[in-house]
This record gives C-alpha cells, sequence and structure tokens, in this order.
C-alpha cells in the first residue's frame, strides 16, 4: 500500500504541479482579467488572493450571482468532495446507504443555507489536496487543513474547526511522554499537515506552530492515518500521529493503542475551492465565508462538534 | 494472326543487387499451352509472378486480354489495372494455399462473390459445376483439411476458374504432392487445355504432361528464355547445350 | 535397512510400512491428491489466520459488501477488453501495414502504453486530459474530456491493455502463412477484403486464447481504478476494502477478503479459458504440407 501511495502521490503531484507550470494556471482559451470580480473576498484564507486566481468566463450573461456560485445556485446543486471512510467525520455506511458525520453535517449545513442540496464526490486525498480539480465538484468539505501549500492552488474559508493533533504508542509501549520519541519511528499520513508538523515545514497564514516532537525522529509516511494504525499495532512504528478524534475512533474500534501526553497543536480546517476551477470561485469564497461565520456566531458549528466530538473544538487557539 | 493473350516485353526483375529476370519479351497466343522449365534460380516462377504482379517487375510491361500494366510506383490507378489484369488470371500454387476456415465451396464462391459481386445462386450454380468437373462435388461442404494433397490441389483450380479467367497460371501445382497424387491434378489441368482451350502457362518439372499437352516450352537459364519450341523440337534435339543436359537429366 | 522390496522401482530403504503407505497411495488418482494438498493449504492458511489476531467476525461481516464490488470488475474488465481488442486490432493493423502514417501512430502507441506504468497513465487520463481539453479546445467541448474516475479508468486501462494486445495480434496476423494473403491477391481481392475475409479470421483462432490471458489479468488490474477515488457505486472489492478497512481500522482483514475475491474471481475466468484453449486447439490446423 505504501508503494501505491508513494505512485499515485507522486503522479498527482507530477501532473498538477507541471501541468499548472506548463500552462499557467487554469488554462483556458478565453482568458479574461479577473479584475471584473465583483465582490472583493474578505477570505483570510491565502495571501496571494483572487488577483491570481484566473477567471475563465464562457457565459457572458450570468444569472443573479457569477462564476461557480451562479452555477450551483443554478443548478441547485452543492458538490461536495469528502472521504466516504473517515470516521467520525465523514463515512458512508454500505448499510443504510447514507452518509454521517460532522463534515457530512456541517456540509449539508451550508447547502441548506445556500438552498441547495448535496451531492457526495470521493476523490482521493492526493487528487483532492493536489487542487486542479477540472471542475468535478466544487468544493471540499473533508476536514482540510489549511497549509500554505495547498494555498497555492486551492482557496480556503475561515477555519470551521479546530482539530488537535496528537501521538498515540501501543498500550504496553514503555513510552510516557512526547520527549521520549527522540529517535523513534513514528507513523503517518503522507503529505499531510501532520507530516509537516513532524518536518517543521507546517505553516498556516496567521497561525503559529510550537514544534515540541523532538526533531531527530523517523517519519514514516502512509496513504491513510488508518493504514499508520495498523502498523503500529504490528509495531512496525513506535508512534503515530494523528488526529485526536481518530485516535479515538482507533481505540474505540478496538485498536490496542493509547493517547500520547496532551494535544499538541490545534489545526485549522477549512471548506476549500479550486482555484483552477473554469469558473470564477471568489463569490462562492464569500459566500461560504459568510454562512461559516454564520454557523460559527449562530452555535451551529458547536451544536455539532459536542454531538460528534462530545467537546466543543469550533474555538481556535487563542479564542 | 491474332492478337496475343499475353503480352511481355522487356521484363526485368530484381531483388535488390540481385537481378532474377534479366529481360522477357513472350507473346502467348489464346488457346496456347506454355510450359516454363528450368533449374530452380533461373528465374521461371518468378517470371510467372511477375505476370499476375505478385512480383512487382523493375522494367517492363505486361498485358493480358488487352489490360496492360507497366512497371511503376503503386498509384491509385495502378492498382486498379492490376486488380483488372487479375481478374482475368486465374492462379494456381504450389502449396494450394486454399482457405482453412472456409468450406470447400466457400473457398470456390468466395473470389466472385467479394470481387465481381455476382450473385450468391449464380455462384453457388457455377461453384458446383466446376467441383463436378474437379470430381469433388460431394466434398463441396468439408474444410480443406480434410482432403488428400491432389484434392486440395484440385479445388485450388476450381476456386481459379470460378472467377471466369482468360489465362490460367500453374506455379509448380504438383512439386508438393505425393507422387501416387500427382495424376489426378495433371488430368484435371489435361482436360482444361484440351476440351476447354484455356490459355496456360505453367511452370513445371513434368515432362510427361509438356510432352502430352504443352503447345510451346520455354527453357529458362540465368534470367532469360534461353530457348523454346515445340515438345517435340524439345525432345528430338535441343539446339543448346544446356537445355539438353537439363532435359537428359529430368527425363 | 536392507528391507528389499519386490522387483518394483522402489528404493530399497523403504520399510514395510512406508512401503505399503506408497503402494496404497499410487492407488488415490493424481488429482485427488493434488485436491487434498489444496485442502490442507487452505486450512493451513484459515488456522494460521484466525490465530494471529486477524478479526475473522469483522471479515464475514463485511465481506458481502465487498464482493459486492466483483460485479464492478467483471463491467469493468469486460468493457475494458472490448476497448482493448478494437485498439489492439486496429494497432495491429498499423503494426503490419507499410503505411508510414498508420505504421508510425500505431508504433508511437505501443511504444508509449507499454514503456509507462498503468498507474500513471491512469492519473494522465484522468487529471491530464482534462487539463490538455481545457488548454486546446472552447469550454463546451473540454467538458466532454473531464471523465469521472472510472470512466477515466476504464479508458486507461482499454489504453494500456490494447496496446499489449496490439503485440499479440500482430504476431496472430503475421502466423497467418503469407501464402493465404497471395492467393486472396492473385483472385483479385483487394487489402481490405484479403484481411477481412482471409488473414483475419484465421488469425482470430491464434489470438483468442492469449486475449483470454489478457482478460484474467486485467481483471486484477482493475483494482487501481480505485486509487483515482471511484464513487461508491462504481467502487470494486479493492476500493471497498480500502474503505471499510479504513473507517473500521481493519484495513489487512479487508485486503484479505478483496484478495479472496478477485482470486475468485480469475480461477472462475480461467476454467473458461483453459475450456476456450481447448475447444480452439481442435479447429482446423494448417494446410500447408510442413
Amino acid at each position: 500500500m505504501g508503494t501505491t501511495r508513494r505512485l499515485s502521490i507522486a503522479a498527482a503531484l507530477m501532473l498538477s504541479g507541471g501541468l499548472l507550470a506548463a500552462c499557467g494556471g487554469g488554462g483556458g482559451s478565453a482568458t479574461t482579467s479577473s479584475e471584473a470580480a465583483p465582490e472583493s473576498s474578505s477570505s483570510s484564507s491565502s495571501s496571494s488572493e483572487s488577483a491570481s486566481s484566473e477567471a475563465t468566463e464562457s457565459s457572458e450573461a450570468a444569472p443573479a450571482a457569477d462564476g461557480l456560485l451562479g452555477q450551483i445556485l443554478e443548478t441547485g446543486t452543492l458538490r461536495v468532495a469528502t472521504d466516504p471512510a473517515y470516521p467520525p467525520q465523514s463515512s458512508y455506511d454500505e448499510g443504510t446507504g447514507e452518509w454521517q458525520g460532522f463534515d457530512i453535517d456541517v456540509a449539508t449545513e451550508i447547502a441548506t443555507r445556500m438552498g441547495v442540496v448535496v451531492s457526495w464526490e470521493t476523490p482521493s486525498w492526493d487528487v483532492l489536496t493536489a487542487g486542479n480539480w477540472n471542475d468535478r465538484w466544487d468544493v471540499s468539505v473533508g476536514s482540510m487543513s489549511i497549509t500554505d501549500e495547498r494555498a497555492q492552488v486551492l482557496d480556503f474559508t475561515e477555519p470551521y474547526y479546530f482539530t488537535p493533533a496528537g501521538l498515540a504508542v501501543q498500550e504496553g509501549s514503555d513510552i510516557t511522554s512526547i520527549d521520549q520519541l527522540s529517535g523513534k519511528r513514528i507513523g503517518v499520513c503522507g503529505a499531510c499537515t501532520y507530516e509537516f508538523y513532524l518536518n517543521r515545514t507546517l505553516a498556516i497564514p496567521g497561525f503559529a506552530f510550537e514544534f515540541l516532537v523532538p526533531e531527530d525522529v523517523e517519519i514514516v509516511t502512509y496513504d491513510t492515518d488508518s493504514t499508520a494504525i495498523q502498523d503500529l499495532k504490528l509495531g512496525r512504528v513506535d508512534a503515530v500521529m494523528s488526529a485526536v478524534p481518530t485516535l479515538e475512533e482507533a481505540v474505540k474500534k478496538g485498536k490496542e493503542i493509547r493517547l500520547l501526553g496532551d494535544p499538541v497543536f490545534l489545526e485549522p480546517l477549512a471548506v476549500a475551492a479550486d482555484k483552477s476551477s473554469s469558473l470564477p470561485v471568489d463569490s462562492l469564497v464569500a459566500e461560504l465565508n459568510r454562512i461559516v461565520t454564520e454557523m460559527h456566531e449562530d452555535g451551529t458549528l458547536s451544536e455539532l462538534s459536542m454531538k460528534w466530538y462530545g467537546i466543543d473544538i469550533t474555538k481556535g487557539p487563542g479564542a | 494472326m491474332t492478337e496475343p493473350m499475353i503480352r511481355v516485353r522487356g521484363l526485368h526483375k530484381s531483388f535488390g543487387a540481385l537481378e532474377v529476370l534479366k529481360g522477357i519479351d513472350i507473346d502467348i497466343h489464346p488457346g496456347e499451352v506454355v510450359v516454363l522449365f528450368g533449374r530452380s534460380g533461373s528465374g521461371k516462377s518468378t517470371f510467372l509472378r511477375c505476370v499476375n504482379f505478385l512480383e512487382e517487375p523493375t522494367t517492363g510491361s505486361v498485358e493480358v486480354a488487352g489490360v496492360e500494366v507497366s512497371a511503376g510506383p503503386p498509384t491509385r490507378q495502378r492498382k486498379s489495372a492490376i486488380r483488372d489484369l487479375r481478374i482475368r488470371c486465374g492462379m494456381v500454387f504450389q502449396q494450394f494455399n486454399l482457405f482453412p476456415h472456409m468450406t470447400v465451396i466457400e473457398n470456390v464462391m468466395e473470389a466472385p462473390l467479394r470481387v465481381k459481386g455476382e450473385s450468391t445462386a449464380d455462384v453457388r450454380d457455377r461453384a458446383l459445376a466446376l467441383l463436378v468437373d474437379v470430381g469433388l462435388d460431394d466434398k463441396a461442404d468439408e474444410h480443406p483439411i480434410r482432403l488428400s494433397g491432389g484434392q486440395q490441389q484440385r479445388v485450388a483450380i476450381a476456386r481459379a476458374l470460378a472467377m471466369q479467367p482468360q489465362v490460367m497460371l500453374f506455379d509448380e501445382p504438383t512439386s508438393a504432392l505425393d507422387p501416387e497424387l500427382i495424376h489426378e491434378v495433371l488430368a484435371v489441368m489435361k482436360r482444361l487445355a484440351e476440351t476447354h482451350s484455356t490459355t496456360m502457362v505453367v511452370v513445371t518439372h513434368e515432362m510427361g504432361f509438356a510432352r502430352e499437352v504443352a503447345d510451346r516450352m520455354c527453357f529458362f537459364h540465368e534470367g532469360i528464355i534461353f530457348e523454346q519450341g515445340t515438345p517435340a523440337e524439345m525432345f528430338a534435339q535441343a539446339r543448346e547445350p544446356e537445355t539438353q543436359r537439363f532435359l537428359d537429366a529430368v527425363i | 535397512m536392507t528391507n528389499k522390496a519386490d522387483g518394483e522401482a522402489v528404493p530399497q530403504t523403504r520399510h514395510g510400512l512406508a512401503h505399503s503407505l506408497e503402494v496404497a497411495s499410487l492407488r488415490v488418482p493424481f488429482r485427488v491428491k493434488v485436491a487434498l494438498v489444496w485442502a490442507v493449504i487452505a486450512v493451513l492458511l484459515a488456522v494460521a489466520f484466525t490465530r494471529s489476531g486477524f478479526d475473522v467476525e469483522w471479515m464475514i461481516e463485511k465481506a458481502p459488501a465487498i464482493v459486492k464490488g466483483a460485479w464492478v470488475t467483471v463491467l469493468f474488465s469486460v468493457i475494458a477488453i472490448t476497448g482493448a481488442t478494437l485498439l489492439a486490432l486496429l494497432g495491429a493493423l498499423g503494426r503490419v501495414s507499410r503505411n508510414p502514417i498508420a505504421y508510425g501512430v500505431s508504433g508511437f502507441y505501443t511504444s508509449f502504453f507499454r514503456g509507462t506504468p498503468l498507474i500513471v497513465q491512469l492519473f494522465l487520463w484522468y487529471l491530464a486530459l482534462p487539463q490538455l481539453a481545457q488548454g486546446l479546445l472552447p469550454q463546451e467541448y473540454a467538458q466532454w474530456f473531464i471523465w469521472p474516475a472510472q470512466v477515466a479508468g476504464i479508458v486507461g486501462i482499454a489504453f494500456n491493455y490494447g496496446a499489449y494486445m496490439t503485440e499479440i495480434f500482430r504476431s496472430g496476423i503475421e502466423a497467418v502463412p503469407h501464402g493465404q494473403s497471395e492467393a486472396a491477391e492473385a483472385l483479385g481481392m483487394s487489402y481490405r477484403q484479403r484481411m477481412r475475409r482471409v488473414v483475419l479470421p484465421q488469425a482470430a483462432r491464434i489470438v483468442i486464447p492469449p486475449t483470454g490471458n489478457e482478460f484474467i489479468a486485467m481483471i486484477k488490474d482493475t483494482a487501481l481504478i480505485g486509487l483515482l477515488g471511484t464513487t461508491l457505486l462504481w467502487a470494486d472489492p479493492f476500493r471497498v476494502a480500502q474503505l471499510t478497512g479504513k473507517a473500521d481500522f481493519r484495513n489487512l482483514e479487508a485486503l484479505i477478503v478483496a484478495a479472496l475475491v478477485y482470486w475468485g474471481l480469475t480461477g472462475i475466468f480461467s476454467f473458461f479459458q483453459r475450456k476456450l484453449e481447448t475447444r480452439m486447439s481442435k479447429g482446423y490446423v494448417r494446410t500447408v504440407p510442413a
């Protein structure tokens, strides 16, 4: 599984990176200046903002709202990319045929407030985070953390919640504190925030991080956290870094592991849209920001957080 | 004299540096049976294959029943002329080359149906008649693999005749056959020559057949027609010592 | 030590019991013995897996969902082998053609698709093709090239296998004796007629068994399509296993079930493949004597 992951990531990155560069981004035959975008987004998400996002407008006569937002309102469907097997954030129940989880509820609520319905897409994580979605879906509501790298290709909203990131070891391990991880092997999902954190390269605009894990750990990457946790049980790694809810879920599902110390950082997670979308996403991101802020203010997000995680993790650091 | 059925002028053929035919000129008249003989490598088979352009001559021209084609590049026009010419020539091969995935009657009917676009009913009647002629009407629905070599070659003759050609070319038709099967094929060829007065060009080492059936014999040697004459002349006394030596060896 | 056996080619060091066991064993048909060996291996593996902490209950509970993905595998494979056959036919005709365009295009095709990893090709169809289309075509046409994962995956596998099968088909065409084409030519048949009526029907018999083998290999490779992120409706056993395994932290259990599903599928199709091969070999043989 490790090999396939590397291959697919390599392919996805190579393609999105290489071709983006080759085509000058989002490539359109009728690339127009995006200065025309009416609502200047107040998004805090990215430093390289709407000015860099190229807009390709093929239809002149847009309805009330323009760009991708216009299309979503017109079709009445918000196409949401999420992970079908990432409880408690999101999962699909084969038996009942129903989606459930925190991200599912958030996405559904967002769509409701937009006056549209959700249709679910399930791309692989590498494809999702690499941007360049080719208009296959509209947004990601998949507990995606905001990173500088992702912000190059994706536009993020305000965070809708903050996942505590933590470490876990085997139940019987004699490691009792994070300091003791020095020189140990740590399993982590590849190309995700936890790997960046361990590498000490994690950078999120507007957030500062304290790197608490010793610098000399050996990082072992996996396609998903869940494989890493599996390998922790087999003893191929000494510890695993992941989202605390994920680790707790694993304990609940009978994995003989335990959490190590307190969470090391709070990871801001946001809704994302694709910068290279053939329709401009500025107005969509502005609308999403408005809704996320509203859901923070009216307590909806806190309520959903209590429902799925048992605690309110929607308040950021220092909040 | 009537117009010749086959007229070959200045025919040369080289395979790379090797010149196999060094200038062949010959007229063959309607109803004439010509036997080509000579050592292997003398060019007789290559010549026969040049007549219907299975080999592309290097230079020269071939005319069959009024259709003339010269050596040249494969233009569309020339390709269609070659097809016209081939339709006028039936050919029988040493290895029979029946189509193994078709029955005997399908083999015979294939070309008239596909190439000439004739109606199935007409073609079937003619094919059956031809199979009666070669004595194989009872094998019409067999696949060729069930037939002996001699029977296969007789089907191959019927298949060539089904196109109603004006000329029949035989390329060593009995060389691949067991000795006891040779006569049945030769008998069919002989009947063809005698009762149907078909124009025939035959590459063969069967000197008995040549003596009995041929109107003319051509001795190929080193890429040219070294000597030609009636069987009577040839068998009595060839002019050239080279021809005589070969005849002495094969008879 | 020198317990001499009666005249037979039995090693002389055999003891009485060993000898009589061997004699008894000789009466059991070879196939029955092989079946026994398989059964023993299967039991050993089952015991090994249950005793080493694998959650067999979970495997049994989730098996139906994973097995259900088998129809997706078969559907993908059937569509892909059909496409691959068409591509291979065109490719092979190009390879035996004297036309420089046909020869060149088919040469490029086989070289590229045999010379790069299938998984990379799948991502190219999924990610690079839409980008190319958007770069080169007006928006309304570019939309046609943005395929869902399963379509990109099937097309990718068809092109990849088509390239390998091009070589199979080419050698099939070349295995038809030249005299066949020549006889058809002498009858005045055009190139197209010679191919369609004489050469290809004979080549088909030659290539059907190896094409069956390609189909069986393809059944396994369709698992790669899941890596593109197919939706749940189009999830094959591997994808279902990945997802259910991940959700319940039972990745290895899920993969074992998936492996069994693929093994079962290839087993079934190998059985038919053998039947087909036997039937094919009973057909006509070459008419040309040696």
